[in-house]
């Protein structure tokens, strides 16, 4: 089972699992409509879509209202606490929870208590709480951009509003050394996919790969385009790949889909996840050797 | 016979220190926090860091500008924000632009706002991860920069702390461009 946990911005919406479906631009969990928008409603649809494709299990999900006051994000951490060893899922994605490190330590413990360990993902404010925590090194992925690499590099630091000046202040090409000192402090999971200009797949501080085609810079400006990527790493580690593999073709697939919706800077999320289905179909065979066969099944 | 079990304490690790001159101040201001429902502690800070009194409030840093706000709506005298952790940096105050043509992309720290050159409309913001930055998301799309609702006055974090300088650079290259 994949679990993904995290906040959406409708400040009612109580504390909700389930199985997560897609019914028009929303997504639907236990008879709530959630919103495609930038967040974890992209990267859920993101990580629904491959599913979808690949015809696994839907992507089981925990998330919460909360507009940064904190009290959703809290339900999800004591959620994840309680009941993590018990669901014991296969991939867990943490994503868009108010950073405590307090909280993200019981987390992490928690998982230590699952008969298997999940292949753990996290982005956004959940990295930006690992590290901050000194849990880096429990997670599998982080997906930082290239100002959250610079974070990552930075020993002290606990949110990016608060990196070394001369570390926002480099270009892309200087993300191998950002990367060297976040992998030196032990701040960065196994594995990234630095997502950029220029994506980077570093595991165990060897960067792997680069992907700069299809070159679309009108990606960075659109809210949302960062999740998406996070979904789709966790859905394609989900189906088994190899998870620098998993990494190379979700950054292919987001560039490839932001080319075949001819994103403008003023583009919504969710016309890029609405490609998905497209470059999967014409891609993903080729880039993976993960191909839909007649019935409707792949072979891996 | 039952057995007694010790609810566990909750643990609290904050990241940054509000600052007082008096003690009376920082007690003020943790009740005002506590009431609100923000997680806090009142702790002696560090030498390095102390401003007036021995006495600060520990907070969630990444909360920073809800709280203060909270402060000041509440009359509560601090002196300032401080990361506990020593040799962080100053809160970044610089910003890069990228210019796409008829779009103007400005990015202060992690995050960025894109608005229409001519129209002065805000097309997208992106970057972030706090749980307030969807929701700043759709509050400021479409918005013109000069009647979106500024982020750090409906935002709650550092990402929207960010978000709000990038707003206020956008605002000067708009209007400095008429």
């Amino acid at each position: 089972m994949m679990l993904i946990a995290g906040t959406v911005p409708m400040k009612d919406l109580p504390l909700t699992t389930g199985e997560v479906s897609a019914d028009g631009g929303f997504l639907v969990v236990d008879g709530h409509c959630i919103p495609c928008t930038q967040g974890t409603g992209a990267m859920v649809s993101s990580a629904l879509a491959v599913t979808d494709y690949l015809k696994l299990g839907q992507p089981q999900v925990v998330v919460a209202g909360d507009i940064g006051e904190g009290k959703g994000s809290r339900s999800i951490y004591e959620y994840l606490i309680q009941r993590v060893p018990e669901l014991s899922p296969d991939v867990l994605a943490l994503h868009y929870i108010l950073p405590d490190m307090a909280l993200m330590r019981r987390v992490c413990d928690s998982v230590d208590r699952c008969a298997r360990r999940p292949v753990m993902v996290a982005d956004a404010a959940s990295m930006y709480a690992a590290k901050a925590a000194g849990l880096a090194s429990k997670f599998d992925i982080f997906t930082p951009d290239a100002t959250e690499v610079a974070f990552l590099a930075d020993l002290n630091a606990t949110h990016p509003a608060y990196i070394s000046r001369h570390l926002f202040d480099t270009d892309i090409t200087q993300t191998p050394e950002l990367v060297a000192a976040a992998y030196r402090n032990k701040s960065a999971a196994r594995l990234l996919l630095v997502k950029g200009t220029v994506d980077y797949i570093v595991d165990g501080g060897r960067i792997l790969e680069t992907i700069a085609e299809p070159d679309v810079p009108e990606l960075e400006a659109i809210g949302g385009t960062g999740d998406t990527i996070t979904g789709l790493v966790s859905a394609f580690a989900y189906a088994e790949m190899e998870l620098h593999e998993a990494a190379i073709i979700a950054a292919r697939a987001n560039r490839m889909a932001g080319k075949f919706a001819q994103a403008t800077p003023a583009t919504r999320v969710r016309q890029i996840i609405d490609q998905f289905p497209a470059v999967f179909k014409e891609y993903l065979c080729s880039w993976s050797g993960v191909c839909i066969v007649e019935g409707g099944n792949y072979n891996g | 016979m039952a057995v007694l079990k010790r609810k566990q304490k909750t643990s609290f690790e904050g990241g940054g220190l509000v600052l007082f001159l008096d003690v009376q101040d920082a007690i003020k201001a943790e009740k005002v926090l506590k009431g609100a429902g923000y997680l806090v502690k009142l702790v002696a800070p560090p030498p390095e860091l102390r401003k007036g009194c021995d006495l600060a409030v520990e907070i969630n840093l990444v909360e920073q500008p809800g709280i203060e706000r909270l402060l000041k709506q509440k009359d509560a005298a601090y002196v300032g924000v401080a990361p506990l952790k020593v040799g962080t940096s100053e809160l970044l105050e610089i910003v890069k632009v990228t210019d796409f043509g008829d779009w103007v992309m400005v990015r202060a720290g992690n995050m960025k706002i894109t608005f229409n050159r001519e129209s002065g409309v805000i097309v997208n913001t992106s970057g972030g991860g706090c749980p307030d930055i969807p929701h700043l998301h759709a509050e400021l799309i479409g918005k013109l920069l000069t009647e979106a609702p500024r982020p750090r006055d409906i935002g709650f974090t550092l990402c929207a702390l960010m978000l709000d300088q990038a707003l206020e650079e956008c605002l000067a290259l708009w209007q400095g461009g008429r």
